[in-house]
């Protein structure tokens, strides 16, 4: 057992030292210059509470770029698993196109996001883009909607370049569902249970720990979205469209506020922590079946 | 038996990786080798490096946005190879390109945070205000005043113009800007109209190409949201001497006043009526090929733009013969030193000071200016850098921009100079909710006034 220990600390250590240098360090950083004031050229001092006090109550661009990105996390944590999961329990039945659908469906996930977002610029462009000449050949008329831009339709427009494409949610609940005995669909097909039901009431329960875990990279990848949201808005019209990440951006590269940055930081990650602990919890993953 | 192999193995793919990761560490272990050789080993060593440091040329490191695309691109590239074959072998530019104005204005902002701005820099959008700030960069007034000849081309207007409070020189500017605006004289003819003298004019004009079936501005409010600014800082800087003296003023604190909001109120119109459906979230080479591709009458920009109207592979053929230029109504023009470029050089050695001041003296010399003039349609800074006849009669937009600046009744600077960098990102995600009606020109004001405040 003490050897075992040793061969633990051994192999451990320089994971935990490189942790404790390259991440560790930063965080201690981002936490502590959350109580300063800090800017370029400015002397560093320390302030307390006031940049959490003043970001919670006074800058109304962060409350609605917090607000924005409550909404995306909890549409991304549903929808856009419930479209995965939904598309995997189809695809499972290995029809002659689920190949082929999977493959495609996959694509934007392989696609980086800057490249989609002036994919999704162009599609949905006002003057020559596939939407609004659709919609033209349809009704006759002449169609020229600024998805983007209109504060109307802004959020939808920047929602839908990720919410629809969950390929990555449906490649993990294809891959846990061939995990699943046959003996297993053979005994709910004995028992009488449709295609559906066997699904409703046998494959998504045991799926629950692999749909959790695609819940967190869904929900979290919300925490990271910046350049999609630069190539399409800038998180404009307005805030409409703004997220913390574009937030801290901004107040970093536009307003020269390092400490307010940071603390918006912290509340990013405090965000993260909630969100993981969150989505743990309702989907029980840490406890055995 | 096994276990014990298996540990076995474990260590030596541990010890193998961690061999791996310190082997970036090896020229320093040589370094230490080399102290325990011979004395007569390091003498000769010591005599070599000299020889070495005599003949490999002094690096300086400068970051450019004008590449590839950029109207400016080619004056540029043909000013840095004057430079290396003039300074080969003692100065060696290792230049950094960055694909667009934002990319760059990031890039510089983050290195501006880490003190490792590039030896020279353009200081426009507040990254000369931090080059200062992070004490980076130098004052530049004390070389122009020791050197003669690079003064008189540089010219008493544009350095007063950058001179900080406290009296020092931190940047300089290679060119001057004269902005009017462009018009297409064919659809005007056809339209039955001049270029306006007045704003009401200006947009009965406006309303009268609508009619003919031409959309008459080509706008832009992504980015900078230049063109839209340009017109934003005419209809300011024209209004009265109230409107003047505010569009001549560095970096203002408030938008809330009367001549901010009319000329809002006057931009929410054009953005809703008389522009291009994209121009809402547009970039400028949007709008640019919006006039060069004859789908707008109007386009307001400086005569960097002129070359392009001859670029077949840009405009359409012939374009040039049918372009105009105009003041702004009421007799207005923008004009204005750019910022320029600022050395960042403090605290590092002495010939690498001196190599980069070398840098930044060609780069706005009487030949840099002559290139940036016949290449990008630059204005040169004072007349000592002098346009022949020769390039006025083979570039007439130009020569009638700079008759035209001597009628001007007004003239005042851009906001993309003049607005803290905070205002100048405001804007652009303002205009899309003015253009439909979410704000009114007011609230824009009061939200520009937020933006300016928020900068540090």
């Amino acid at each position: 057992m003490s050897k075992n220990r040793k061969w633990v600390v051994i192999f451990l250590t320089p994971g935990l030292l490189l942790f404790a240098f390259a991440f560790l360090s930063s965080v201690v950083v981002l936490f502590t210059s959350s109580f300063m004031s800090w800017s370029i050229g400015s002397d560093i001092s320390f302030t307390g509470l006031s940049n959490y006090i003043y970001l919670f109550t006074k800058d109304e661009g962060f409350i609605k770029s917090l607000y924005n990105t409550l909404i995306w996390i909890v549409l991304q944590a549903t929808l856009h698993v419930v479209i995965g999961t939904g598309l995997a329990l189809i695809l499972a039945k290995k029809r002659w196109y689920s190949n082929a659908v999977r493959t495609i469906f996959f694509i934007p996930n392989i696609i980086s996001s800057a490249a989609l977002g002036m994919l999704f610029l162009c599609i949905m462009n006002p003057q020559f883009g596939m939407v609004n000449n659709l919609i033209s050949k349809i009704t006759g008329e002449a169609f020229h909607q600024n998805w983007f831009m209109d504060p109307k339709t802004a959020f939808l427009a920047v929602t839908m370049t990720w919410l629809p494409y969950a390929g990555l949610v449906t490649i993990l609940v294809i891959a846990e569902m061939s995990s699943i005995s046959d003996e297993i669909y053979e005994a709910a097909k004995i028992d009488g249970a449709s295609s559906f039901q066997t699904d409703l009431y046998i494959v998504l329960p045991l799926m629950k720990n692999i749909i959790g875990t695609a819940t967190v990279l869904a929900a979290t990848s919300m925490l990271q979205k910046l350049d999609i949201i630069m190539m399409t808005t800038s998180g404009g019209p307005g805030d409409r469209t703004m997220n913390l990440p574009m937030y801290l951006y901004r107040t970093v590269f536009t307003n020269n506020d390092y400490a307010l940055a940071n603390t918006q930081g912290v509340i990013l990650s405090t965000l993260g922590i909630v969100t993981l602990l969150s989505i743990r919890m309702i989907y029980k993953m840490d406890k055995e079946e | 038996m096994k276990i014990k192999l298996r540990k076995a193995l474990a260590l030596l793919v541990t010890l193998t990786l961690a061999a791996s990761a310190t082997a970036c560490s090896k020229p320093s272990t040589q370094t230490k080798d080399s102290e325990v050789s011979s004395v007569s080993e390091d003498q000769a060593s010591d005599a070599a490096e000299e020889v070495k440091e005599i003949k490999e040329p002094v690096e300086i490191s400068y970051a450019t946005f004008m590449v590839g695309a950029h109207a400016s691109a080619a004056a540029e590239k043909e000013v840095i190879d004057a430079f290396n074959q003039e300074y080969e072998g003692k100065i060696k530019v290792v230049i950094e390109e960055l694909p667009s104005d934002d990319a760059y204005v990031n890039k510089m902002k983050t290195l501006a945070a880490s003190k490792s701005l590039p030896d020279v820099v353009m200081g426009k959008n507040g990254i000369r205000e931090l080059a200062i700030a992070n004490g980076q960069a130098v004052d530049i007034l004390p070389f122009l005043t020791a050197d003669a000849d690079w003064s008189a081309y540089v010219g008493e207007g544009a350095i007063d113009y950058n001179k900080t409070d406290d009296g020092k020189l931190y940047s300089i500017a290679n060119q001057q800007q004269l902005i009017g605006y462009f018009y297409n004289k064919d659809m005007f003819e056809k339209t039955g109209i001049t270029p306006a003298k007045t704003w009401d004019e200006f947009m009965s004009n406006n309303e009268k190409l609508k009619a003919a079936g031409f959309t008459p501005l080509a706008l832009m409010t992504g980015e900078n949201a230049w063109t839209t600014n340009l017109w934003l800082a005419a209809m300011i800087g024209t209004d009265g001497e109230t409107g003047k003296e505010f569009m001549n003023t560095t970096y203002p604190d408030t938008y809330n006043n009367t001549s901010v909001v009319n000329g809002l109120t006057m931009l929410q119109k054009c953005l809703q009526d008389y522009t291009t459906p994209d121009a809402i979230g547009a970039i400028y080479a949007n709008a640019a090929n919006n006039f060069l591709q004859e789908n707008t009458a109007i386009i307001a920009n400086g005569p960097w733009m002129c070359p392009d109207f001859s670029d077949v592979t840009k405009a359409k053929e012939g374009l040039q013969d049918r372009v105009g230029v105009a003041l702004y109504p009421n007799n207005g023009i923008i004009a204005q030193y750019e910022v320029g470029y600022v050395l960042c050089t403090n605290g590092k050695s002495q010939e690498e000071q001196d190599a980069a001041l070398e840098f930044l003296k060609f780069k706005t010399n009487k030949f840099a200016q002559g290139v940036f003039l016949e290449k990008a349609g630059a204005l040169p800074l004072t007349p000592n850098v002098p346009i022949s006849d020769e390039y006025k009669a083979a570039n007439p937009i130009v020569a009638d921009l700079i008759k035209l600046s001597g009628e001007a009744e007004y003239s005042f600077g851009n906001i993309d100079n003049n607005a803290y960098s905070s205002v100048v990102a405001e804007f652009s995600i303002r205009y899309p909710e003015l253009a439909f009606n979410d704000i009114t020109a007011e609230d824009m004001a009061t939200s520009l006034t937020k933006a300016a405040e928020l900068n540090k």
